[in-house]
């Protein structure tokens, strides 16, 4: 089983919902996003294409950031979920480096409030307590790997059950954002990326990403 | 990365900061003090040069101490010595760990026991091995991430172990100055080659480096006539190599230096390495995920 994306581009209307679902999921510190909405543009006037990219986490198959985690902090399951042990991170920044995809972030500032100078909101109060992030450690995205591991358990499918399925998979809009198991042949997933010829991001950084994009 | 402004992120070509702003520096500190104490320690083990090898152990110390200062949770160090199978940082503690252990027991018996000549020699070998390491492990550490360009190459490791034995010898003649003549001259003439291979190595790593990718191109192009000039023509050209080859040059045709001379050209030196360090770690730059243009 690996669990990966496929990423329809065209669907993409670039309105960050999946940042924001992320963020509320996870209980996110400011300045910590797991997926970013990047957007460029090529060409020249009058021939100019907007590009935009829901990125995180590519989950790779082969990661440069668990090999050189000098711990062991940074993991990678049966499943291909790569993820980090917060009690095992020092801090030494190797993954960031690393990661060519730039899809780590250290947090650093616990006092960081999304309301500076006023009381916490009832959200950051809760995450506290539900989410307690570890400062001075590495963060990723991790496909909601409780999500999945809650599904599974309760006998649900991730990527057909919503309760199953990343929040930011279930809270595209245009239903971008498509989640299921790659090494599965008959998988939904599988057959989009077969049928619209779906491409890594970046190939030429040989980590075998799993998530796959959609023109 | 706060500081970078949403629609530039991966749309850019962007500096690696993590190893180089705040506690990055340290690591900058760690990997030029790992250079120095493991070339200074080859060289006082081939001069035989007790008060070298124990200035060389210091140093690593110090390193170990500005590793440290690096890391978020220091305390959770011990776990870098699980995995040295695949990380250079792993490999790298192991490596400081080994050397300052072995060379503890070196210096003891070579103060104190001073006959035991065999268990002496063979910890100076082994000791001298993990000072390589040390040295060397701080250019694979760097040279390993592919994801930098400019730091993906092979030569890097070279080049810091032969910064860190010009630095380690600049130490050495420093330690050395007012002792025996001859060895002095020696120790002069190494440092000449030494000093000259390193231009030459910085200089293939340069040329090298711009015809493997746009973002090593680019790098080099902010190191030569960029935002980082005046760190790398001041520091690593002026400091690090013209001064003392200047003065090398001098007192070789002079048949000898003033000391005056000799502590400028070792303080030069050491302060090049440093700017090396910090000018090679500061040049780190992301290629961007999307085409900005």
């Amino acid at each position: 089983m690996r669990w990966g994306m496929a990423i329809e581009l065209k669907r993409c209307v670039g309105c960050y919902e999946c940042v924001l679902a992320c963020k509320a999921e996870h209980f996110l510190p400011p300045d910590i996003f797991w997926n970013r909405v990047l957007i460029g543009e090529t060409g020249k006037y009058p021939t100019v294409t907007k590009l935009i990219y829901n990125v995180r986490c590519n989950q790779c198959a082969d990661p440069a950031c668990v090999k050189v985690c000098p711990t062991g902090a940074t993991q990678q399951r049966e499943d291909g979920i790569v993820w980090v042990d917060e009690d095992k991170c020092v801090g030494c920044r190797y993954c960031m480096i690393a990661c060519p995809y730039q899809m780590r972030m250290m947090y650093e500032d616990e006092n960081a409030q999304y309301f500076p100078g006023q009381e916490l909101t009832e959200h950051e109060k809760i995450g506290k307590e539900l989410y307690p992030h570890q400062p001075g450690v590495v963060q990723k995205c991790v496909f909601c790997k409780e999500r999945i591991d809650a599904g599974i358990e309760a006998g649900l499918t991730p990527g057909v059950d919503r309760e199953a399925t990343p929040a930011c998979v279930i809270s595209c809009p245009t239903k971008a954002i498509h989640f299921g198991d790659l090494d599965d042949p008959n998988s939904e997933i599988n057959r989009i990326i077969k049928e619209k010829h779906g491409h890594p991001f970046h190939p030429e950084f040989d980590t075998d990403p799993s998530i796959y994009y959609i023109d | 990365m706060s500081q970078i402004k949403p629609y530039d992120f991966m749309v850019k070509y962007q500096q690696q900061k993590d190893w180089i702003d705040g506690r990055g520096n340290f690591i900058a500190f760690a990997f030029f003090l790992g250079g120095i104490s493991g070339g200074l320690y080859l060289a006082a083990a081939y001069f035989d040069s007790l008060l070298g090898m124990f200035v060389a152990w210091l140093l690593s110390l110090l390193m170990g101490v500005s590793y440290m200062a690096h890391l978020s949770h220091p305390f959770r160090s011990w776990r870098m010595f699980m995995k040295p199978g695949t990380s250079w940082i792993a490999r790298g503690f192991i490596f400081i760990m080994l050397f300052i252990g072995l060379t503890t027991i070196q210096l003891i018996l070579s103060q104190w026991v001073p006959e035991a000549t065999g268990a002496i020699t063979v910890l100076k070998v082994l000791a001298g091995i993990f000072a390589f390491a040390q040295s060397i492990y701080t250019g694979f550490a760097v040279s390993y991430v592919s994801a930098i360009k400019v730091w993906n190459s092979a030569i890097v490791p070279i080049l810091f172990v032969t910064c860190g034995l010009s630095g380690g010898l600049a130490i050495l003649l420093a330690i050395t100055m007012g002792g025996d003549h001859a060895q002095l001259v020696m120790l002069e003439n190494v440092i000449r080659v030494v000093l000259i291979a390193l231009a030459i190595i910085i200089g293939v790593y340069l040329w090298n480096t711009t015809y493997s990718s746009t973002a090593a191109s680019d790098a080099v192009k902010r190191l030569i006539g960029g935002s980082l000039a005046l760190l790398f023509w001041i520091g690593v050209f002026l400091f690090g190599i013209a001064i003392p080859i200047i003065i090398s040059i001098t007192s070789y045709f002079a048949g000898e230096a003033s000391s005056g001379l000799l502590i400028t050209a070792i303080v030069s030196e050491i302060i090049g390495g440093l700017a090396l360090r910090f000018a090679i770690l500061k040049a780190g730059m992301y290629t961007p995920l999307l085409p900005a243009e």
